[in-house]
Parts: structure tokens; sequence; C-alpha cells
């Protein structure tokens, strides 16, 4: 009797385990945002700084930082070229992240604590890889370039005790962020797009970029609470970014801290965009409709494009976010990014466009992700700003114009074609707002031009890849930002049968579970069988 | 000899096999976090979990069957007893979660999910056979000459490559994050020391595009260097590139 209990509850153990975990291993990681560089804090014990220090950091600065920051500090290294904001000029005194007054040096700690953590966002590598007594020599060494380490030796260090948020807090902080002007630089939504920002310009004649305090993963002194408030407390040296020590009470420094980290949001990346099934509804046209907030936002990262030359090594849009809809008929797109500026000149106009295959891929192989190739034609929805003719005008496109939107298709980079008027089948309009674009594309699922547009398909899962043009970022043609391929998938709905399958599990759960019982009153397991 | 009885052996293994779910959902990702030193959580992948949980359950029955009287306890719990408060409440509950958790199952089972999108790659297709044959001309000149290649090809690296592979040829580059195929990690074993040198020459002259499918050309963002560096350049660019990861490359076989 007990041989035949064992082996009906080894079955029904291994069968259930099996089964239950089957289904759960579909599901589908999501990408998060701990691929970012974050602001580490914790600093050991120092290293005495003597004239061997010195001279060992040398050698860590002429192996590993040279490139960037120059053979005399200066920020000029053969590979600068590439980058903005510039590798910093270790002969000036423009450090940002400090715990010292505005124009003071950072302490030792600041420097080792921004050494290990890199700078995100930037060219700015962390130095965590290094060993700790490395990091203290380097750091020892770029203190040499400037005078000003030697006779300000204890620089004044700005304390910061912590201080609990709360709503109030974070209320008087948005209020205060208005009296102090912040929003002249950063925006009154903090997207970095205040009228400020863009007149300023940087020595080498790039805009001072105010930072895009939505984005908390762009945060170059962290962003914790201390860390915003420190970087309110401190300014950031030689930038447009003060220090409002001064200027503000210790309190209100705080609320805006507050406030400014209840801005500060992490990148909610993943690999599917998973499309909305919305029954008998007409799908949105406005980019502001209510209806888009049935669906699950995904935001994910773009690059520079660096594939062909002409390259784009400094893009400016760093991110793109993505919703979609669909009914019975058509599938909608928001696609929403942050920009500084609403800037159309001539060619460089800002402009977005979604990647498709042509058809959706049997097997594994797909076109190439950068416009196609010649044995894989993409389809691409594209969307430009505004422009009005007449020469060398800038202009800022205004709410009431859509922009223009055409379907083209590509087979690699050289080989781009726009689709005759007839077969143009997707709408679309994009509003500016606030330092942020939102633009719509709708088309039907299905169209008459089959060999060049792509025909959706419920459940499967589609390649979908995206550019950004930033026309105040001299962007235009190859020199924008991309993504490499996603997918997107039109979600089943889960169908009634589901609920049924459900109920009769449970109903055969229950019977077998009932069933064993009885079977075990009846005969129950003896002990005494083990004398047999 | 008496033997120890264990009414609750039952509870026991039940609680055992929820508590490695636990430590496998919650726990695992932070310890393997701590122990691999990452910036990261590492979730434990879905299949391993599904294995581990089949261990689990087995190891669980293999113990309580690997005596009668141990058996004979973990059934018993289900059978009534007068007067056992605590059990009887344990027992109703057990009653009542088995088919709820059944029907969960079938739940998560059945309703469309997207499917975790395959997308398996061979990292190192055959080279070329172009490529083969082909040597760096800086490989045999003396130190001196070597040192300035080095020191050139770096400079081309932090120039070109840096974006995507990082200025520590770590796979760390500020674009590194957009692209879903990463840019590689130089320092890994597994990458360029794996490879001579010429091979590395193919890669960086014809990018992802001039991948095989089953490495998945598609999906690589390595670019086709061919129009923008000259051969030269290339070969300081391989040299200063091993230098820069701190590995070497793979010897060619000797060919009498
Ligand atoms: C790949 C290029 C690159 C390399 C290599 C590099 N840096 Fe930097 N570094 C930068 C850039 C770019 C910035 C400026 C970032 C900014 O302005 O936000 C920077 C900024 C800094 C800062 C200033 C931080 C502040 O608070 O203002 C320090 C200090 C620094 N780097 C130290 C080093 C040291 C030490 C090394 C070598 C171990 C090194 N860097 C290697 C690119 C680089
Ligand atoms: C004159 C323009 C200007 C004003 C006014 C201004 N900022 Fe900034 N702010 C900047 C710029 C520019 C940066 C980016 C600096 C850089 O990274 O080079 C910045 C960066 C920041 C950062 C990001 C720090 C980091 O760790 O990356 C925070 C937080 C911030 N500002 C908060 C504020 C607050 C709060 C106020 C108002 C009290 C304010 N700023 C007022 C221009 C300004
Ligand atoms: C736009 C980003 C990008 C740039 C710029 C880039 N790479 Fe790559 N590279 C990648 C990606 C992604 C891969 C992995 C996919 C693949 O193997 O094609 C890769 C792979 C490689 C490999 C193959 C390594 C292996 O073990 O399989 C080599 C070698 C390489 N890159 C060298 C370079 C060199 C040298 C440069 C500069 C001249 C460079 N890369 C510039 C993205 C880039």
């Amino acid at each position: 009797m007990i041989k035949e209990f064992k082996c009906c509850l080894f079955g029904f153990g291994l069968i259930g385990v099996s089964v239950g975990f089957f289904g759960l291993s579909s599901e589908v990681s999501a990408q998060a945002s701990h691929l970012f560089r974050t602001y580490k804090h914790e600093v050991p014990q120092k290293l005495p700084e003597t004239q061997e220090a010195v001279a060992a950091g040398k050698k860590v600065y002429e192996k590993r930082c040279w490139y960037c920051h120059g053979i005399e500090g200066r920020g000029d290294g053969p590979a600068s070229k590439t980058m903005f904001p510039k590798p910093r000029n270790f002969t000036r005194n423009e450090y940002k992240v400090r715990s010292t007054t505005f124009g003071s040096v950072p302490t030792d700690e600041d420097l080792f604590r921004i050494v290990t953590s890199g700078i995100e966002g930037t060219a700015m590598p962390f130095w965590y890889t290094i060993s700790e007594t490395e990091r203290w020599q380097v750091l020892y060494y770029v203190k040499t370039f400037n005078e000003q380490f030697k006779t300000e030796t204890s620089p004044k260090v700005v304390s910061v005790v912590s201080v609990v948020s709360t709503p109030d807090s974070v209320q008087r902080g948005a209020e205060l962020f208005k009296e102090f002007k912040c929003f002249e630089c950063h925006g009154d939504d903090a997207r970095g797009n205040g009228p400020l920002t863009v007149a300023l310009q940087t020595e080498w004649g790039m805009p001072y970029r105010a930072r895009d305090l939505t984005k908390a993963w762009n945060f170059k002194g962290g962003n914790a609470g201390e860390d915003i408030y420190r970087t309110i407390s401190t300014g950031f040296n030689e930038t447009p970014m003060g220090s409002y020590l001064e200027k503000m009470s210790d309190e209100d420094r705080w609320h805006v801290a507050h406030y400014v980290k209840s801005l500060a949001k992490d990148m909610m990346s993943d690999v599917v965009v998973k499309v909305k099934l919305v029954e008998g509804e007409e799908l949105p046209t406005e980019p502001s409709d209510e209806a888009w907030n049935k669906a699950t936002p995904m935001e994910l990262p773009l690059a520079g494009q660096i594939l062909v030359s002409p390259r784009q090594w400094t893009q400016s849009i760093d991110a793109i976010r993505v919703r979609a809809l669909y009914n019975s008929n058509d599938i909608a797109f928001l696609l929403e990014w942050d920009d500084s500026t609403n800037k159309q000149e001539d060619v460089f106009r800002d402009a977005v466009s979604v990647q498709f295959p042509t058809k959706i891929p049997e097997s594994l192989k797909k076109p190439y992700f950068a416009m196609g190739d010649s044995s894989g034609a993409v389809n691409l929805w594209s969307w430009k700003a505004y422009w009005k003719e007449g020469f060398g005008a800038i202009v800022e496109a205004p709410e009431t114009e859509p922009g223009t939107v055409s379907e083209l298709n590509a087979k690699g980079v050289k080989n781009i074609t726009v689709q005759p008027p007839e077969s143009q089948n997707v709408t679309g309009k994009g509003v500016y707002q606030n330092g942020r674009w939102k633009v719509v594309f709708k088309r039907s699922l299905q169209t008459e031009d089959a060999k060049n547009d792509l025909q959706f398909e419920i459940g499967k899962l589609i390649p979908i890849a995206f550019a950004i043009w930033d026309g105040s970022n001299s962007d235009v043609a190859g020199l924008k930002s991309v993504s490499s391929w996603y997918y997107v998938i039109l979600e089943k709905p889960v169908p009634k049968t589901v609920f049924i399958y459900v109920l009769f599990a449970i109903i055969m759960g229950a019977s077998i579970e009932v069933w064993f019982i009885a079977r075990l009153r009846r005969f129950p397991p003896k002990l005494e069988e083990e004398q047999e | 000899m008496a033997k120890k009885r264990s009414p609750y052996l039952l509870v026991k293994v039940i609680f055992a096999v929820v508590c490695l779910f636990l430590f496998l959902k919650y726990a695992a990702p932070k310890v393997f976090q701590v122990l691999m030193a990452k910036e990261h959580l590492m979730p434990t992948p879905s299949t391993l979990m599904m294995w581990y949980m089949i261990m689990g359950v087995l190891a669980g029955l293999v113990y309580a069957t690997t005596s009668n009287q141990k058996f004979a306890d973990f059934l018993g719990f289900l059978l009534p007893e007068k007067g056992a408060m605590v059990k009887s409440f344990i027992r109703k509950m057990l009653f009542f979660a088995f088919p709820v958790i059944i029907g969960w199952f079938v739940y998560t089972w059945s309703i469309p999910g997207a499917a975790s999108p395959v997308e398996l790659r061979i990292q190192h297709p055959t080279l070329p056979q172009e490529f083969e044959k082909m040597e760096n001309p800086f490989r045999n000149t003396d130190a001196e000459t070597q040192r300035k290649c080095i020191e050139e090809g770096k400079i081309l690296f932090q120039t070109n490559c840096r974006p995507c592979h990082g200025s520590k040829a770590d796979g760390n580059g500020p674009f590194a994050n957009s692209f879903r195929l990463r840019p590689i990690n130089f320092q890994d074993p597994g990458t360029i020391a794996t490879v001579v040198d010429n091979y590395l020459f193919w890669r960086i002259k014809e990018g992802g595009p001039g991948l095989p499918s089953e490495a998945t050309p598609w999906d690589s963002a390595m670019p086709a260097w061919k129009d923008d560096l000259k051969d030269d350049e290339v070969w300081k660019i391989i040299m200063g590139e091993y230098d820069t990861a701190g590995v070497m490359p793979r010897q060619r076989e000797k060919t009498e």
C-alpha cells in the first residue's frame, strides 16, 4: 500500500511543478536601469599624499587618462574630438561634482568618488576597476595640474544632513523651483528646456544644456536626495549651474531637492513593446489623448549613429518612450522624447522614424538593423517637424502644424526610396510641449501594398527599431540617434476559455485530493509494515 | 530503539520547498550580486528556477520516503486527529491551497504571453579564407616600433571604438547600453583572447554586415571600417586593443 502512495505522490509532485514552471518560464525579462553608471559614496582609508604617490599616479594617468584629458591635463587629449561634454581641463578649476563651496577645489574624497563612479551620459568611465591605491595616486597627480589645490588646502565643505521627504516639502519645492527661477534653465517641467539654457554657449561653442531632471540616470553627482541637495548647495564650477548656498535657506534647499528627486524617474526599459487591444473603439489620433494611458509605456536607450560616416558622436537624444494600441482595423503608436528645443532650420529638423522589416521574419533572420541591407528591406514610417520655406530662417514648429508624415522603404543607407503617393498609408502628427515631442503614427493593420508595407499579425513578435533627429544638434540624414532591433507584439486578448480551463483544473485538483485523502483514511499507512 | 516521530513532516517539507522558491526568487539575485561583485541584481533564469524547484520537490519526497516511519508521518498528517486544533487548521489550509495553486499554474500557463525572442548566435564563426593568410606587418618589428604602433593604435581605438567598446576595452562605452547585442568586452577571456589577430582584422574591416548568418549580422552594431581605416591603422588598432584589454591573441599553429 505504502509503495503505491509513494508512486502517486512522486508522479503528482513532478508533473505539477514542471507544468507550472514551464508556464512561468516564458516570461520576458526586463532590462533595467542597472545598466547605468551610478554615483558611489563610499571612500576607503586615504593614501598618504607623497612624492612617490604622485609619481606613481603619473604612470597611471599616462596609461589610462591622457587619451581624453590630455598629456598636460588640458582636456584636449587625442580622443577628445568625439566627445561632448569635453573631458575635464585639469588646469582650470571646472570641477563639477564637489562637496565644497562654489569656486573652491574639490576634496580628495570628492575626486575619489567621481573617479570611482564615472559620469553617466559622458565619456568619463568608472574606475572602480583599478585598485584603490592607483585611484588615490592618479588623483594626487591630477591635482598637480592646478595650483589652486596647493593654495587652498582645506576648502570649505558644505555639510549634508539627511532630511526625510514629505509631500508638503515636495509641494514647497515646486514653488521654490519657480521662485528661484530654476525653470529659466531647466524648463517648466524640468526637461532641460528653459529659455536661457539654449542661449548659453560653452567655450567649445556648444550649448550648455541644463540637465533634464526627469531622467534619473543622467545625474552626474548622484540622484539620491542628499546628492541633489549637495549639488544645489555647491553648484557646478564654471557652468551655468550655480550655487544656492547663500541664496536659499538650508530648509528651502531641502524642499527643492525633494521636489527634484520626485521628478527623477528611472528608465523603464524592456525588449518587447506590448500593443494593447482596444475593442470597438477608435484609436487616438491626438498625442495628448487620455486613451494612451491604457497602453504600457516602454522606454529604450538610444545611441549616436556611428556605424557609417558621417557619424554622430555627440548625440543629444538618449531615450525614447513608446506606447501602442490596436483595434480590429488599425494600429497606432505614440512616441515621446525629451528635446530641449523646438528649433527647425531648413535641413536641420526634428524628426523621428520607426523601422519594421517589410515582412514578419519567418526565421531568426532579419534585415540589418541600420536601414536594412540588400537581402532584407525595411519599411520606415517617418515624421518631420514643420518648417517654413525661406532660406536660413529658424522657426519653432507651431502646435497647430502637425508636421509631415511619410512612408519609405530602404535596402541599406544608400538605397532609400519614398513610397509613391498612392501607397502612403500612414497618418500622424507631432506636438511639442514643455520640452517633449509627442508624435502619433497610425496605419491600418493590413495594406494593399504587401510587398513594401509590413502587414501586422496578432501575437507575433515583430522587429522594430527607432531613430530620432534633433535639428538643434545639427542632426540630418545619417546624423541621428538610433536603437537596435527591439520587438513589438500585438497582444492577444485573454480568451474566455482560459477561465474554463482554470475552473476545470481546480475541480480536477480538488477531486484528486479528495480521492487521495479518502484512500489514505481507508488504508492509513501502518508503521508495523516496517517489521515485515 | 525508540523511533522519533515527527508529526509535522509534511508541513516541514512544504515549508522547505517554499523557502527554496523564495530564496531563488528574491534572495539569490542579491547573493549573486554580492558574490560576483555586479552592479545590479542577478535574477535566477526561469528555466534554471524550474529545474531547481523540480529537484527541491524531489529531494523533499525522497527525504519523506527514506523510512516507512517517516512516510507514515508524512502522510499521517492528512489524517484527522481528535483535539489537534492547529493541525486541523493547517490541514484545512492545505486542502484549499492545493487546488488553487493548480488553478494558478494552469492560468499562467494558458494566458497568451509574449514569449521571449530567441536570439542564439555563434560568436566566432569561421574566418573567411581570404583573411586566413594575413600577417600583422608590425608583429616582427623591433620593440621600439612595436611600442609606437601600440601607442598609435590605442589613440585610434580611443577615438573610434571607445563609444561602444569603452575606454578600458571592457564593453562599457557610453553607447553600449543602446545595442541589445552588446559591444564585446575584450577583457573577457572568451572573446579576442581566443582568436588569432587576423581574425580581428576581418571583424574590424567587415564589421557586423560581414558576418555569416549564424552570427546574426542583422543585430550587430559593429561597424565595417573598411572605408574609414587603412590596413596599417587596423593592425595598429588590433595591437592597441589587445594591450588595452590586457590579453594576448591566440598564437597561430606553425605551418611547416
Ligand atoms: C574616455 C575619456 C576619458 C577617460 C579615459 C578619462 N576621463 Fe575623466 N572625464 C572625461 C570627461 C568627458 C569628463 C567630463 C564630464 C563632464 O563634464 O560631465 C571627465 C571628467 C573627469 C573629472 C572631473 C569630475 C568633476 O567632478 O568635474 C575627473 C576628476 C576625471 N575625469 C578624472 C579622470 C581620471 C583620473 C582618469 C584616468 C584614470 C580619467 N578621468 C579618464 C573623460 C575621460
Ligand atoms: C543659469 C542656468 C541654471 C539655473 C538657473 C539652474 N540650473 Fe541647474 N543646471 C544647469 C546646467 C547647465 C546644468 C548641467 C551642468 C553640467 O552637467 O554641465 C544643471 C544641472 C543641474 C542638476 C543636475 C546635477 C547632476 O548631478 O547632474 C540639478 C539637480 C540642478 N541643476 C538643479 C537646479 C535647481 C534646483 C535650480 C534652481 C534652484 C537650478 N538647477 C538652477 C543650469 C542651471
Ligand atoms: C557602434 C558600436 C561599435 C563600434 C563603434 C565598434 N564596435 Fe566592435 N563590436 C560592436 C558590437 C555590438 C560587437 C558584437 C557583435 C559582433 O560580434 O559583431 C562588436 C564586436 C567586435 C569584435 C569581435 C570580438 C569577438 O570576440 O567576437 C571586434 C574585434 C571589434 N568589435 C573591434 C572593434 C574595433 C577595433 C572598433 C574600432 C575601430 C570597434 N569594434 C568599434 C560594436 C561596436
